[in-house]
């Protein structure tokens, strides 16, 4: 594995952040990789791992770091996750885990398959799997207009 | 209740080769920390004795040996518990490392929690006046230094 932090990286908020590692390990896959916990059992930082990508989990640790559990269910950001296999598994391990499915999964016309859940406090995950190699020309013969192409 | 800082990691290996490494091998996988340093000396190489009560020591360049703690949980190849304490501690003061080895598929994710050392004293040398937080983060992040160089050997 690697030792270095990615450039970018999610800091969840959860009003009960063991219990969100607990699940964010049973339902994604993700590994524990760092956690400490203070003298008085509050967690000061926590990194889980997917492959090479780093998500940091805390509690809701100023006025303005909220869960969307204590904010009736808004998010104002979104993490997402691509995978390259097994998608629809993947979606009934989540939905074994507890996950609420908000769309189930779908082949979308740009050539991902994908599904979008919400956590156990009310996180929206939205995951794909490219399933369908696109070119330029196939986006366009959609009829959708490309802007900018890499 | 006490501070504790957990890091994991997977290494190429098998549960037995992870912990033969990280007991056997100590004296060559361990990183010295100028931080966390075991001994106001130049370091030394570390060895265990292999079992529970076994000592994990540190042999100094003039022959001289300090003991860091000793195998308080022996149960190889899943959990090892060590107790560890640099020379600067109070002598009261120990601290305590338990290390779990579990195979997930060919590989073998291998963790330690380091439990207590929020107990060095706000005046030790050992702390370098730093909060619980940035102590236990250095420390975690030593640890993962550490981990890395067991995945290195094992």
């Amino acid at each position: 594995m690697t030792d270095v932090r990615p450039a970018l990286t999610s800091v969840l908020c959860y009003r009960d952040p063991r219990a969100a590692i607990a699940w964010l390990e049973r339902a994604f896959g993700f590994e524990l990789h760092m956690l400490i916990e203070g003298p008085e059992g509050r967690l000061l930082h926590v990194e889980m791992r997917l492959g090479e990508s780093l998500l940091m989990v805390g509690q809701e640790w100023t006025e303005n770091h909220r869960s969307p559990a204590s904010l009736g269910g808004k998010n104002t950001q979104s993490v997402h996750i691509q995978l390259t296999s097994d998608l629809d598994a993947h979606c009934a391990r989540a939905r074994a885990a507890g996950a609420e499915i908000l769309v189930e999964p779908a082949t979308q016309p740009y050539g991902d398959r994908t599904y979008h859940c919400r956590d156990l406090e009310g996180h929206v995950w939205t995951v794909g799997q490219t399933v369908q190699e696109m070119t330029r020309a196939d986006h366009e013969a959609s009829g959708v207009k490309v802007l900018a192409w890499p | 209740m006490t501070s504790k800082i957990y890091v994991a990691l997977r290494v190429k290996a098998a549960p037995e080769r992870a912990f033969e490494a990280f007991v056997d091998e100590i004296g060559a996988w361990w990183r010295p920390s100028s931080l966390f340093r075991t001994t106001p000396r130049a370091p030394g190489r570390l060895a265990f004795e292999p079992g529970e009560g076994g000592r994990l020591t540190e042999t100094l360049a003039g022959g001289k040996a300090f003991e860091i703690g000793r195998i308080t949980a022996w149960d190889p190849p899943r959990r090892l518990v060590f107790s560890y304490r640099q020379a600067t501690f109070p002598p009261t003061l120990t601290t305590e490392v338990e290390v779990r080895f579990e195979a997930v598929g060919e590989e073998t994710r291998v963790s330690v929690e380091h439990r207590g050392f929020d107990q060095v004293p706000a005046d030790s040398v050992a702390r370098h006046g730093f909060s619980d937080q940035v102590l236990l983060m250095r420390l975690a992040e030593w640890w993962r230094v550490l981990l890395a160089s067991v995945g290195d050997f094992a």
